[in-house]
């Protein structure tokens, strides 16, 4: 034996209780199932009243009618349905693609160069503001300059929302593909954009399109930053401009009607805003059932 | 972010329009040992004079001299760590991807010396192929992994294309085992199969000269012996750069070696001499086992 190494015997390991070990085993996983069961009951028990109270509210009214006026019972949400889908649909044609290139922008090019690691910094800081300041934004930015609420100034508040969100997922999901990858469609002789777009994208696209979803499902609930920017409206959302457009006035939309429907002392419109919950949370599991479907075809190609 | 951008090149879209090299004609019969009269009558392919290499401030590779013959194999062997795969990634300039990395001194393929600037680094890497340690097939079919190069280099109608594709996979010696399966993913083929798809998706783009990292340790027994017949097959159309960790592999396949250790190269020569005599001891204890 030489002089670097210690006799072992000389300092003789106690085995380590096997009852202490298995006490701990346990105490632990006991512990974890508690939790997870408390959390999975509290969300079934949300799941479940929302359904009980909110099942009653669909019929073929609620879907195609306009929001009762007066104490008559009756109507529906169809014009919230329809505004809350356009908003969030305007929302994505500005906030996804926005964060889809950005994203490419840090993982492929800015890397860890100061303006990358500036723009991390910043989508981070906007990732943690609250989403009423979303609504702040672009109440300051579309609503007092032109004078009037619109459909089109919630969209930018949700797109303010969308963005950091896509970009962290979609530049996470870039950053998995293996630079062995890049550098092969490099060596083939692409250019830099073509190996980009046609093979790192391509190796990412399921992760980029469960991004995307995830990103669009995220703001689809939103309530405050509608508060100041499509704030609601009675009314059927028409055309682009004019009092009713989307650019031109205040646009009904779900998640506003909940929350004022639910104040309200009438029983049949509390009515309407469980069935609108109800319809919002079918909505965003429905969306995740086929999110999952689309990222188990995508790993196929 | 510039440095990246640079290497974007202007004649990107000319590419296309490039006609088509002839498909290179397979010479049987080249020799595996060339006396050093001969060594020095064959034309080299590519010559590095006074190559240094730095990852940052680190230096990797010292005033590195070598010349890889047309038509042959050169193997380039060392301990890990030792810089061959630093070295190889020089040919085609691979390592501009990273910001810090940088080469100097000068490597003249075909007399150019592409590490200067204004090298079209498009056309350079088709010339050049480049297969690396662990198989990386693109996302997509089998078929449009071979394609790729040829679509981004050539102007080909549909059904040379398919001629090319056919072509390629069987000199990537793939075709019996795809042929049925052109429209399924890469990644679906096995590891060893994957790599000779790596293999004749760089053979399809017609390079002249064919870089190899390690390309089988990540494979078989089995794979390994297809790759390596494969090699032999190959060298009479292209020049190869083999890097390998693989004493036996080197000293079957390969006509020269380069001994690689701590960024200099100790010893060049034709690979029976490096194996059966070598001149310097740092070879000699690497050969034998007695370090690395
Ligand atoms: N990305 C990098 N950044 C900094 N240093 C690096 C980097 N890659 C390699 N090196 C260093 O450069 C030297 C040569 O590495 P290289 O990868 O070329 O060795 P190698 O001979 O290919 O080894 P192996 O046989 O293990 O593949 C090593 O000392 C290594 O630590
Ligand atoms: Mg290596």
């Amino acid at each position: 034996m030489t002089a670097t190494t210690t006799d072992l015997s000389r300092c003789p390991m106690a085995p380590r209780s096997v009852r202490r070990r298995r006490l701990v085993n346990t105490v632990i996983t006991t512990s974890s199932w508690i939790a997870a069961a408390i959390g999975i009951f509290v969300m079934g028990w949300i799941v479940v009243t929302v359904v009980v109270r909110g099942i009653g509210a669909w019929n073929v009214a609620f879907f195609t009618q306009l929001p009762p006026t007066g104490n008559d019972p009756g109507g529906g949400l169809a014009n919230a349905i329809v505004g809350t889908l356009v908003i969030t649909f305007g929302a994505a044609v500005v906030g996804l693609p926005l964060g889809f290139f950005g994203a490419i922008y840090l993982s492929e090019f800015g890397r860890a160069g100061r303006v990358a690691t500036g723009i991390r910094a910043v989508t981070n800081i906007v990732l943690g503001v609250p989403s009423i300041v979303a609504g702040m934004f672009a109440y300051a930015l579309l609503v007092l300059p032109s004078h009037h609420y619109s459909g089109f100034s919630a969209s930018v508040a949700l797109a303010f929302i969308m963005l950091p969100v896509m970009t962290r997922t979609a530049e996470d999901v870039l950053n998995l593909v293996p630079n062995e990858l890049r550098e092969s469609a490099l060596a083939m002789g692409a250019p830099r954009w073509r190996a980009t777009l046609g093979v790192v994208v391509k190796a990412a696209r399921a992760g980029l399109i469960t991004g995307a979803i995830l990103a669009v499902v995220r703001v689809a609930g939103e309530t405050a930053p509608l508060l100041f920017t499509a704030l609601s409206s009675p009314y059927w959302l028409s055309g682009f401009f004019g009092p009713s457009g989307y650019f031109g006035g205040p646009t009904a939309n779900l998640t506003k009607d909940i929350y004022d429907f639910s104040q309200q002392p009438y029983p049949h419109l509390i009515q309407l805003a469980w069935g609108g919950s109800l319809l919002i949370i079918v909505a965003v599991l429905g969306v995740n059932v086929v999110t999952r479907l689309l990222f188990q075809r995508g790993k196929e190609w | 972010m510039v440095d990246i951008m640079d290497t974007i090149e202007p004649g990107a879209e000319s590419a296309v329009d490039r006609p088509l090299p002839p498909r290179l004609e397979v010479t049987p019969g080249v020799a595996s040992y060339d006396t050093p009269a001969q060594f020095d009558a064959l034309p080299s392919k590519l010559s590095v004079h006074d190559l240094d290499f730095f990852y940052g401030k680190e230096q990797a590779l010292f005033a590195n001299d070598l010349e890889i013959k047309e038509h042959r194999v050169t193997a380039i062997i060392g301990p890990s760590g030792c810089g061959k795969s630093t070295h190889l990634r020089c040919y085609n300039r691979i390592y501009e991807l990273y910001r810090d990395q940088k080469a100097m001194g000068e490597i003249a393929f075909d007399g150019a010396n592409i590490l200067a600037p204004g090298t079209d680094l498009l056309s350079l890497r088709r010339r050049i192929g480049m297969i690396f340690q662990k198989p990386s097939p693109f996302p997509m079919t089998v078929f449009d992994n071979i394609a790729y190069g040829l679509r981004m280099h050539f102007k080909l109608s549909k059904s040379e294309l398919s001629e090319r594709v056919e072509d390629a996979l069987k000199r990537g010696a793939l075709w019996e085992e795809v042929k049925n399966k052109l429209n399924e993913p890469g990644l679906a083929l096995s590891g060893g199969q994957q790599q000779r798809l790596c293999i004749a998706r760089a053979i399809a783009a017609e390079p002249e000269l064919i870089l190899m990292d390690e390309p089988c340790s990540a494979i078989d027994p089995v794979g390994t012996a297809k790759i390596e017949e494969l090699l032999q097959e190959l060298k009479s159309s292209y020049t190869i750069v083999l890097v390998t960790h693989n004493m036996q592999q080197a000293a079957r396949v390969s006509d020269y070696t380069a001994f690689f250790f701590e960024g200099r190269i100790i010893e060049f020569g034709a690979t029976t001499q490096i194996f059966e005599k070598p001149v310097q001891r740092q070879t000699e204890e690497y050969i034998t086992g007695r370090f690395g």
